[in-house]
């Protein structure tokens, strides 16, 4: 059971600190290094792990939950990432609740 | 606070991290400093600012501490008995070549970015502007000591009838890397630095022969030399506050994550870069089960550059991911 709004919430953060509309990320479901690419606020891949930090730590001052994201390939398209989101999501709040 | 604050180099033991040696002395002094140890200013944007060093004057300890620390390749390698150096020293050898050839095209960028850098400053903050044109300055140095150690150990191992490298790699491993921000940049060589000399350090103690030994605690102790630069120019561009140190510890969790690039050649899939070769994933120590990891002593290592670059202490890689998560905030 996936936590309700939490992967449009995830989705709508991301696309934001990366520069880019949700559309752009998800309808094509482009791989991390087109995310590079694409964005306007993306050198390298020290941008694209802000990105995930910056939303990680929105997660957690609106959720209350801390998710760790492990190195992705940049070859891992969006749909993967977000799925690993959820799950850390969803992982670490039946911890913090246990 | 003293004049000119220092660090010493190293030259016999290169993974332990040396502490900063404070002088306190005035210009006379400074101007007479041949009679001082050569060493690297540590605080690099003090000294330029409300000190007063000029350009020339911090020219003038990088070039005396360059030259009192040159050695001959040629002097090296005739100390090397190459009929004694067993498969693993071979493997170390012919490694160690292939990664030092990726050096030349990072002082090369190196100097070509300082230069930018100091430019795009040069109205807007000139102590940026000088602390660029002196890391520019400095480029030259470390380029001339990374040939060294480039030619030391691709001459041993043409002589040593090792597998040859092709002039394809050779130029696949002179690759520029893109271009980043300027401490990100000097925060991603200082690691560079650290984990080779680390891995340098490891290989002595597998290493019999003595001239080769002598070899891998000359180029690790110069490698030390170069992380201590690396950290007093990102020191100094924190210190001139218009630079972040969340980039400083974004680079440091980039290395020392799980599955990070300190992992190197041993991670399960390697990004295929297409634009640069990071030396670190080539590592192959074919059938062998040696490693010259030491990933402690590198986590160690990097804690305590980030500790000198922005005045934030951690310990361990999870607080470093902490503290950078802070940083970058929401």
């Amino acid at each position: 059971m996936v936590t309700p709004g939490v992967e449009s919430y995830i989705r709508q953060k991301f696309a934001e600190h990366a520069g880019l509309s949700e559309d752009q990320l998800f309808v094509d479901d482009v791989t991390l290094a087109a995310v590079i690419g694409r964005s306007p606020r993306m050198t390298n891949s020290i941008d694209l792990m802000e990105a995930f930090a910056r939303t990680a730590n929105a997660l957690r001052k609106d959720y209350g939950v801390r998710v760790r994201l492990p190195a992705l390939p940049l070859d891992t398209p969006v749909s993967t990432v977000l799925k690993v989101f959820i799950e850390e999501f969803e992982r670490q709040k039946k911890e913090a609740a246990a | 606070m003293s004049i000119v604050e220092t660090e010493r180099v190293e030259a016999v033991e290169p993974v332990a991290p040396a502490e900063p040696v404070e002088r306190t002395e005035g210009a006379a002094a400074r101007r007479n400093s041949a009679a001082e140890a050569p060493a690297i200013i540590t605080d690099l944007f003090d000294a330029m600012t409300r000190r007063g060093m000029s350009l020339v004057d911090v020219t003038w300890e990088q070039h005396r501490l360059h030259e009192s620390r040159r050695w001959s390749v040629m002097e090296m390698l005739a100390d090397v008995d190459l009929e004694s150096l067993t498969p693993l020293d071979r493997t170390l050898v012919w490694n160690a070549g292939r990664a030092e050839l990726t050096t030349k095209p990072g002082a090369d960028r190196l100097e070509r970015q300082a230069e930018a850098e100091c430019r795009r400053w040069q109205e807007s903050n000139p102590a940026v502007a000088a602390i660029m044109q002196a890391c520019g300055t400095w480029s030259r140095y470390w380029n001339e000591e990374e040939a060294h150690h480039e030619t030391v150990f691709n001459r041993l191992a043409d002589l040593g009838g090792m597998d040859p490298i092709s002039d394809e790699t050779f130029i696949a491993f002179r690759q520029v890397f893109p271009d980043d921000d300027m401490l990100r940049t000097l925060v991603l060589l200082a690691i560079s630095e650290i984990t080779a000399a680390v891995n340098y350090g490891q290989c002595q103690h597998v290493i019999q022969d003595e001239g080769l030994r002598r070899i891998f605690k000359q180029v690790a102790a110069d490698e030390i030399q170069h992380r201590n630069y690396f950290v007093s120019f990102a020191k100094a561009l924190v210190d001139s506050g218009e630079y972040h140190a969340k980039d400083a510890f974004a680079v440091a969790h980039l290395f020392l994550r799980e599955d990070g690039e300190l992992q190197g050649s041993a991670r399960d899939q390697l990004e295929e870069r297409g634009t640069h070769v990071n030396w670190w994933d080539q590592l192959d120590t074919g059938d062998s089960d040696f490693r010259p990891e030491a990933l402690e002593k590198k986590e160690q290592l990097i804690c305590g550059a980030l500790r000198k670059i922005t005045g934030i202490e951690v310990h361990t890689r999870e607080e470093v991911e902490d503290t950078w998560m802070d940083l970058v905030g929401s």
